[in-house]
């Protein structure tokens, strides 16, 4: 009897003890520092990106810190593959950063009350984010409030090859061109087996597009699905079937057989292509290629309508100094901050004032004559994407129903019908 | 921290070693030299001891907990019961497709990986020259980093790329492998089969380990090469043969890193190559359903217990202890 009941307290102790080890365990995960209220205040940021993101973060840091001397931020450069995960580890242990980027995933946070609203925060520093920002002012909202301010924004451009549009005798690119204009284009600069018109429109942001011009809608007005109205069927099927039936631009196949993660940018750096639909980026690796080139806004199919890139930045809700906060990013969004985004040719910044100054038209660092008009001309007709809490859910729907049909051609109402099922499965609407 | 440490270190000794006494054996006292003894080796055993509780068998009772709740890891989780099961096993489409393609893989992969491993083994352990250079030559590929592999295969799987030249030449159309839903996973398995080396050169110390003399008894009885194969050296070595079947079948039913680089997107095309782990991967780090993945990983761990628990009770009629009487 006695040696029972010591062998139960001693099995209790151990539990306990074996508890105290996690406590421990967990006492440690969570030592953030709590900086008084009053007097100066560091803020923590993270972005994601590599040595140029982060030498451009910080230089607008710097700008920032120099400008008052109340508030301090700490980067934190995480790469773009870890982003997701490391945030959201820090944001469920009770510590989530006072600034975060945020780009499509955006709504991922904000429908789970993880970042905060901005609308008071804006009104009470006389932000107007429609005369700073344009159309692009209000893409982060979710369920009527705006949940991040842009920060990078560039629409999708068409660069073309300037050497095989005049061998083949064709009009440059323009945003007046319609789909027929396009694929005319496409079939005379292509070249069987060797050099193709287009790149191709397998990538959301590039179909969607389309989609969006033909009068489509991935996600109604109310929130629910609608990826198989006839728009978005007919606009996928002509972006299919230029690989599969007009053989202007490579398949996935052929793709295949240029190289280990071949797409539409080595493609066109390659000399490949002549025509790739993507975004900024691809500028800074062209800089230096061996053949002419520029780059065009979109063009259209019944209406004008483009996808844009971009992130904006966030508030988490375990921000301490949300006013702090707003203040750095009211900052960082202005026209003297936003400069260095182009200064270093990172990106598009989504200011408008800086999309239209001479820094931004005529860049340091431009070694040949870009048309970058192309973006401030774009930015009047991005469409909004629609970036529901789901959109991960959503992109792999896409993904699990129409690789083959990319890969091997076959018929958009199908596949879109398959899509949609699925969507509907996933998708609750927010309202 | 460190008095917390230490006390919960003493008490899980002192509990320990109290119980390991047994219950239905009266207990003995200790001398004192087997008490300072046990002392030793609670205090050696201790970092694995933490380690295990605290980052194995802690977060595996945590996870059938998450695995009962829907669980997004940012508000608090929600109890929903045996929800996640009912749904993985009646509701998902993908669950099942992706447990049809484990089950493919894995009873395809770990056969075919364990014939190459004998298969080079037994060449190997014939004395030819420049053996060492082929012993090298055979591992080698389990050393190179599997991301490297995985480009390099991108490369020989192309359509046209050199396995669909070396068809060709055979007079055979090669498929476009990781394109074409029916034979991405082959591909897979040609990938996997890259590594039979790691098998070969433990099967070959076991070859090595397989006494001279069998042989020479053979050989005076008039058994050829195949015969003495079969008869002795299959048998002898079955040991490490029935290891690497446990470690193949695990791991393969396990497999992420060949689907997570190989296809795009991950799984493709339309999950033609989807795995389990890449499946709950998805589950919870891209659509932030933690409760749905765990219950996913206690499904995969009940499938891998049971092909564990088959493969061992089938071993006693095939694989041969030399201690063992029978």
């Amino acid at each position: 009897m006695g040696t029972t009941r010591s062998r139960v307290r001693r099995t209790g102790t151990a539990a306990i003890a074996a508890l105290s080890t996690l406590a421990m365990v967990a006492a440690c995960g969570s030592g953030g520092g709590d900086a008084a209220a009053d007097g100066p205040v560091t803020l923590t940021m993270t972005v994601w990106g590599g040595d140029v993101d982060k030498k451009s973060y910080q230089e607008r840091i710097d700008l920032f810190e120099a400008s008052q001397d109340e508030i301090s931020i700490k980067l934190q450069l995480i790469p773009g593959d870890k982003y997701e995960q490391k945030v959201q580890t820090m944001i469920a242990g009770g510590d989530g950063p006072d600034i975060m980027q945020v780009a499509e995933g955006v709504n991922v946070y904000s429908s789970k009350k993880q970042i905060i609203p901005l609308d008071d925060l804006a009104a009470d520093a006389g932000l107007d984010l429609e005369e700073r920002f344009g159309p692009v002012g209000t893409l982060y909202s979710y369920d009527g409030s705006v949940y991040a301010v842009p920060d990078r924004s560039g629409a999708m451009i068409v660069y073309y090859n300037k050497d095989m549009f005049d061998a083949a005798g064709v009009e440059y690119p323009s945003a007046d061109w319609t789909w027929e204009d396009a694929q005319t284009a496409m079939e005379q600069l292509t070249v069987p087996g060797e050099q193709w018109g287009y790149a191709g429109a397998g990538w959301w942001a590039q179909w969607w597009s389309f989609a969006y011009q033909n009068g489509g809608r991935i996600i109604d007005e109310d929130g629910l699905p609608a990826a198989n109205s006839p728009e978005v069927v007919e606009a996928l099927q002509w972006a299919n079937d230029l690989t599969h039936v007009h053989h202007v631009a490579p398949t996935a196949a052929e793709y295949a057989d240029m190289g280990p993660d071949m797409g539409g940018d080595p493609a066109f750096a390659a000399q490949k292509v002549a025509m790739n639909t993507t975004g900024f980026w691809a500028i800074n690796s062209l800089l230096e290629a061996d053949f002419e080139w520029d780059i065009a806004p979109l063009w259209q199919g019944g209406e004008q309508a483009v996808s844009a890139f971009g992130s904006g930045l966030a508030i988490s809700r375990d921000s301490k100094h949300a006013e702090q906060a707003f203040e750095a990013i009211d900052f960082l969004t202005d026209a003297e901050a936003q400069a260095v985004i182009i200064k270093n040719a990172q990106d598009v910044p989504a200011n408008l004032e800086v999309q239209a100054s001479e820094e931004f038209l005529k860049p340091a660092w431009a070694t040949r004559e870009v048309n970058m008009g192309a973006f401030g001309e774009s930015s009047a007709f991005v469409f909004t994407s629609p970036l529901i809490p789901e959109w991960n859910q959503m992109q792999a729907a896409f993904d699990d129903s129409l690789s083959t049909f990319w890969n091997e051609g076959g018929d958009a109402k199908t596949q879109l019908d398959a899509v949609q099922q699925k969507l509907e499965a996933v998708i609750k609407p927010a309202r | 921290m460190a008095v917390d440490l230490g006390e919960a270190l003493g008490t899980v000794r002192a509990t320990r070693s109290h119980r390991a006494g047994g219950r239905r054996v009266p207990r003995q006292k200790l001398t004192r030299r087997r008490k300072v003894e046990a002392r030793w080796f609670w205090l050696f055993i201790s970092p694995w001891l933490i380690g295990f509780v605290g980052f194995l068998l802690g977060p595996m009772v945590a996870s059938v907990y998450i695995s009962l709740t829907e669980w997004d890891s940012f508000t608090p989780p929600t109890f929903v019961g045996g929800d996640n099961y009912v749904r993985a096993l009646t509701e998902d489409p993908v669950f099942w497709q992706a447990l049809r393609n484990t089950f493919f893989y894995a009873l395809v992969s770990v056969p075919v990986g364990l014939v190459i491993g004998v298969w080079l083994a037994n060449l190997l352990n014939k004395q030819v020259r420049g053996r060492k250079l082929f012993r090298t030559m055979i591992y080698l590929p389990t050393l190179v980093p599997m991301v490297a592999t995985a480009m390099v295969f991108k490369m020989v799987l192309a359509p046209s790329g050199p396995l669909n030249d070396l068809l060709g030449l055979v007079g055979i159309t090669g498929p476009n492998w990781l394109l074409d839903p029916t034979w991405v996973k082959p591909a897979l398995v040609v990938l996997s089969a890259w590594g039979a080396g790691g098998a070969t050169v433990l099967l070959l110390s076991a070859m090595n380990g397989v006494p001279k003399e069998f042989y020479e008894a053979a050989e005076i009885d008039g058994a050829g090469p195949v015969r003495q194969f079969w008869s002795i050296t299959f048998p002898q070595i079955t040991p490490i043969i029935f290891f690497n079947l446990i470690m193949g079948l695990i791991g393969a039913f396990q497999v992420f890193g060949q689907v997570y680089i190989l296809t795009k997107p991950v799984g493709g095309p339309d999950n033609a190559s989807m795995m389990m782990v890449p499946l709950l991967f998805r589950e919870a780090f891209s659509f932030y359903q933690f409760g749905y993945a765990s219950a996913i990983a206690w499904l995969l761990f009940v499938v891998i217990i049971a092909f564990t628990i088959v493969a061992f009770r089938t071993s006693r009629r095939w694989v041969f202890y030399e201690t063992e009487v029978r």
